[in-house]
């Protein structure tokens, strides 16, 4: 990891030492302390969690096409969706922006070296590749089958499943979170450059502070949650059993004291590349940076107030159903204040539709109905009818898909040239964006009116009269299937072939941009100072775009 | 805390320094932060257990009650004495790393890692106790004791100035202690059966909560004892004990790990006032276990303890 | 925070290296040394007197002031920075969330205007 040496301008791609080609053994990788390749790494681990995941949401999507239960019996199914739940939510949704796009950008985009604590940082990898090599193995070995929020008392009692393994797996992969969000809140505190004041930090770091914050005071409740579980399941003595004087709903208060927050933590940093994507590519400053900044933190505490939500009708207090039904109503102030800002944001903006910014928008509409629906199940007395039906499920996909994998590709293509050097293809990514946009709405509409109809989630059989929905949203996700999975191919097709990228292919003034696409190992030639203000796109950012253009043009030539 | 200033034009690169950081200031206030913020999830992680105990106790406080009495809080308020020093000789050894001293830093450390062993020695003592009279909550984990079997043949360890009991020895008018498949035995039900009389003799007194009186019942509202109901309920106090004071031991005993490192450092003379931070560093840990134990304290040996007062 | 300050807060200059000195921290271990006494002794006297549940304040009240007492003094939260302050306070505030929303549905459960 020695210093890159000084580099002639005008030279790109392999020709200059930058963090990909210094050094190419397989240990210069996995003893790594470079922030870079650890993102590169929870990249393709990541990547390969979510085909994992998406591979159980076709079988879900296969078996809902006909009403009988006749791809799988009922207890292969509640293993399939409980599978596909865990994968994607605590190995996939949770790690992917911070993990990936955080621990790559947070240091470039602040002018620092590395994080604070890169052995910390690797630590965190190899403590999520143990936590999902345990999960993999108990999978294989007959996987489990209490749905992703392992419930009381059917986990600790009743479940003959790999409830241990998984459980033990996910008390593991948690503390990769944790020293994730640590790492983050140290580096934006201590490791920022010369003038990176904190109004001058890219919204982006913004929500990784937020999110970081729910890592640090969440993650470990639900840890030492997991960690009863599994010992009453081992002990057979209960605090969650009711057989044994235990109290089910203790369990339900601890697991979503971590899990509603994590909600937050599946959004945030999504919300915090949306906030990039807009302003950058309408070339306009965000409108009402402070409130945007300062929205992220308080959807990150009021998210810790709103955790009885999940639990209206399952004997909490009506009077405690009532405080959290209104402090629910509270937390989707901060998130209206981001929409609004960003729709400001656009107005008489410059905008140009590049591949990116579809995303951006798809985000938008997305996030919106995403939390409206929240809106709905949060208010009391209509969450009675809605609980436990597909309502929730398209509810929360809507947020999840439409918020966090949505602004997650938009993030990764808007970041691709800089994180690979290489441009992808333009045409065959607006292409998938599109697929992307329309099979996800195909997919999940229908399941809003399913649900709302009455249709129960979790169960392999259906009443005849919900099939027409149910093949719509099929069909839906086969053509959502086929839209993620175009990136994975003129992504790598651009890694051989792609077009060097400059090193600020959107002409854009952020600190990302003036480093060398991709960047050295020390992320920057001279130690940055800061001295314009973020999205600021006029003169004063100090960045020549003429020459930028110019640069561009000599690749493209 | 600060955007940092740093000149690239004098790079000086002092020892301990790491690549990643400009100046020794930079670094200390790094890792002095990252620190603070794991003991802050560590606050979150102990804290799952608190509120679980919060919630058991206000359901059953006189189970935890009747539990925490069971406890020697003799052995507990001396472990909170040894945890003390302990705390004292690692607060006396950043004192010393700071000052370079090498001989008391190293003096010092073994003491801390002494008194943290006296600790888990009479924790460990305390565990066996619980293991010989059938309170570990688990089926199996406690001594086998036969009926009519003489005491040499138990299985298990008998502690030092005890005399394991048998079904034979048992003291006169207590029914013989058996327990020949190793299960949780409660036998102390003479408060819960007062307050239970009280609470039937007075039925708009607060003897024992609502809760309590649908819990402990034959059945609900009856306010006849059911021994097995409330022996349940002794049990989850038990296992928030082992939990609690075997997560808190665990804690201990990395951080004896982490002492034996700091003294071979401290040994070979790597601390002086320059570069101390690992031993600040070790020292917020072991005095956060501390703390964790204040509160464990009191709240597992001594709350509940003036029911002794009733004289039962 | 206070982005107007451009110095790093050097420990080294800023803080007296002794804190409190030796005698200091004699004192501060005696402190904690009378807690224990004291909280063994008073959770043996029968408070209920006062009002129910007071020798549990009693208890929290002194293992509260032991926990101050290690923090300022041994961990040396009175000379640092504003930055450990707010973890550390913080943390325990994030604790006081979790107790209080969840003791709020326990406490409502079965009586009272809001039970069923």
């Amino acid at each position: 990891m020695e210093t890159v040496g000084a580099i002639e301008a005008g030279s790109y791609g392999t020709a200059k030492l930058n963090y990909l080609n210094n050094g190419s053994t397989l240990k210069s990788w996995l003893l790594t302390k470079d922030h870079k390749r650890i993102a590169i790494m929870y990249l393709i681990s990541v990547s390969a969690f979510f085909l994992m995941g998406g591979l159980y949401a076709a079988a879900i999507r296969l078996e809902l096409l006909t009403p009988a239960s006749d791809l799988f019996e009922t207890g292969t199914y509640n293993k399939v969706f409980t599978q596909h739940g865990i994968l994607m939510v605590f190995f996939f949704l949770i790690p992917s922006i911070p993990a990936v796009l955080g621990n790559f950008l947070i240091p470039i985009m602040i002018g620092a070296k590395d994080l604070a604590l890169p052995r910390i940082n690797l630590l965190s990898l190899y403590i999520y590749w143990i936590g999902g090599a345990i999960t993999l193995w108990a999978l294989m070995q007959g996987g489990v089958d209490t749905g992703w929020t392992f419930y009381t008392p059917y986990s600790t009692t009743f479940s003959n499943t790999y409830v241990l393994a998984v459980g033990v797996g996910i008390f593991i992969n948690g503390f990769s979170s944790i020293l994730t969000g640590v790492n983050f809140l140290v580096t934006i505190h201590t490791m920022r450059a010369p003038g990176m004041t904190w109004f001058r930090l890219p919204l982006f770091v913004w929500s990784h502070y937020a999110v970081s914050l729910i890592f640090v005071l969440g993650t470990p409740v639900v840890a030492i949650t997991l960690l009863l579980v599994a010992i009453e399941r081992v002990a057979h003595v209960g605090i969650f059993d009711p057989a044994l004087g235990g109290d089910p709903i203790l369990f339900q208060h601890m697991f979503w004291f971590y899990s509603h927050p994590a909600v937050y933590i599946m959004v945030l940093p999504g919300m915090g590349i949306v906030s990039e994507l807009l302003a950058n590519f309408a070339r306009k400053r965000i409108f009402g940076y402070e409130f945007v900044a300062f929205s992220s933190i308080g959807i990150a505490v009021f998210g810790f107030l709103v955790w009885g939500h999940h639990m209206f009708v399952s004997g909490q207090s009506m009077y405690a159903s009532l405080v959290f039904s209104f402090l629910t109503m509270v937390v989707a102030i901060p998130s209206a204040i981001k929409m609004f800002n960003w729709t400001a944001t656009l107005y008489q903006g410059s905008i140009s539709f590049d591949t990116p910014m579809l995303y951006g928008l798809a985000f938008m509409g997305l996030f919106l109905i995403g939390g409206f629906t929240g809106l709905y199940l949060g208010a009391l007395g209509l969450d009675v009818h809605l609980t436990d039906t597909y309502f929730v499920i398209g509810h929360f996909h809507y947020v999840m898909v439409g918020g966090q994998v949505i602004a997650y590709l938009g993030g990764l293509h808007y970041w691709w040239p800089k994180m690979t050097g290489k441009m992808y293809s333009e045409f065959w990514g607006r292409v998938a964006a599109m697929l992307i946009f329309v099979g996800f709405n195909l997919t999940f509409f229908p399941q809003l009116i399913l649900g709302y109809l009455g249709m129960p989630r979790r169960y392999a059989a259906y009443p005849p009269e919900f099939q027409v929905l149910n093949i719509f949203s099929t069909a839906g996700a086969s053509v959502l299937g086929v839209g993620l999975t175009m990136p994975l191919f003129y992504f790598l097709h651009s890694l051989v072939k792609g077009k060097p990228a400059p090193d600020n292919p959107w002409l854009l003034p952020g600190l990302e941009w003036r480093t060398s696409s991709p960047p050295p190992t020390e992320n920057f030639d001279t130690p940055p100072v800061v001295t314009w203000e973020i999205y600021d796109f006029g003169d004063e950012s100090g960045l020549d775009l003429e020459a930028a253009k110019r640069e561009a043009a000599t690749i493209n030539a | 805390m600060s955007a940092h200033s740093h000149s690239d034009k004098f790079v000086y690169h002092e020892p301990g320094l790491q690549h990643q950081f400009d100046d020794m200031g930079q670094q200390e206030e790094s890792v002095s932060l990252g620190m603070w913020l794991f003991l802050a999830q560590e606050i979150m992680f102990f804290g799952g257990l608190f509120t679980a105990y919060l919630v058991m106790r206000s359901k059953y406080p006189l189970a935890f009650a009747s539990g925490s009495n069971h406890l020697d809080a003799f052995l507990g308020g001396a472990n909170t004495l040894v945890l003390i020093v302990s705390s004292l000789t690692m607060a006396l050894t950043v004192y010393y790393a700071q000052k370079g001293n090498r001989n008391m830093q190293v003096g010092l450390i073994v003491l801390t890692m002494l008194f943290g062993l006296t600790f888990l020695g009479i924790k460990a003592y305390e565990y066996t106790d619980k293991y010989n009279h059938g309170l570990v909550p688990m089926a199996g984990l406690n001594r086998r004791v036969k009926a009519d079997s003489p005491a040499s043949e138990h299985v298990g360890l008998v502690l030092p100035g005890e005399t394991a009991v048998s079904a034979s020895e048992a003291k006169p008018g207590a029914e013989p202690y058996v327990n020949p498949h190793g299960e949780f035995q409660w036998r102390e039900y003479e408060l819960v059966q007062h307050m239970m009389d009280k609470q039937r003799a007075e039925p708009n007194g607060h003897y024992l909560t609502l809760n309590e009186q649908l819990t402990y019942s034959t059945s609900p509202g009856s306010l006849v004892l059911d021994k097995d109901k409330f022996r349940d309920k002794v049990r989850i106090f038990f296992y928030i004990y082992f939990v609690m004071t075997g997560l808190h031991a665990l804690h201990m005993i990395i951080g004896l790990g982490i002492m034996t490192w700091l003294l071979w450092m401290a040994f070979k003379g790597t601390f002086n006032a320059e570069y101390f931070s690992p031993v600040e560093m070790s020292g917020l840990y072991w005095h956060f276990v501390d703390i964790v134990w204040i509160f464990l304290f009191p709240l597992l040996y001594l709350l509940g303890r003036h029911y002794e007062h009733l004289g039962l | 925070m206070a982005e107007q300050t451009t110095e790093h807060h050097n420990p080294h200059i800023e803080v007296p290296n002794e804190h409190i000195g030796i005698p200091g921290y004699l004192g501060v271990f005696a402190v904690l040394v009378v807690g224990t006494i004291l909280t063994y002794y008073v959770a043996l006297m029968d408070l209920d007197w006062i009002f129910p549940g007071a020798n549990t304040l009693v208890a929290l009240g002194i293992a509260f002031t032991k926990m101050t007492v290690v923090g300022l003094f041994f961990m040396h939260v009175r000379w640092s920075p504003r930055l450990v302050w707010m973890s550390a306070v913080g943390a325990f505030f994030w604790l006081t969330i979790m107790f209080a929303y969840t003791m709020q549905d326990y406490l409502t459960r079965g009586t009272g205007f809001f039970g069923h």
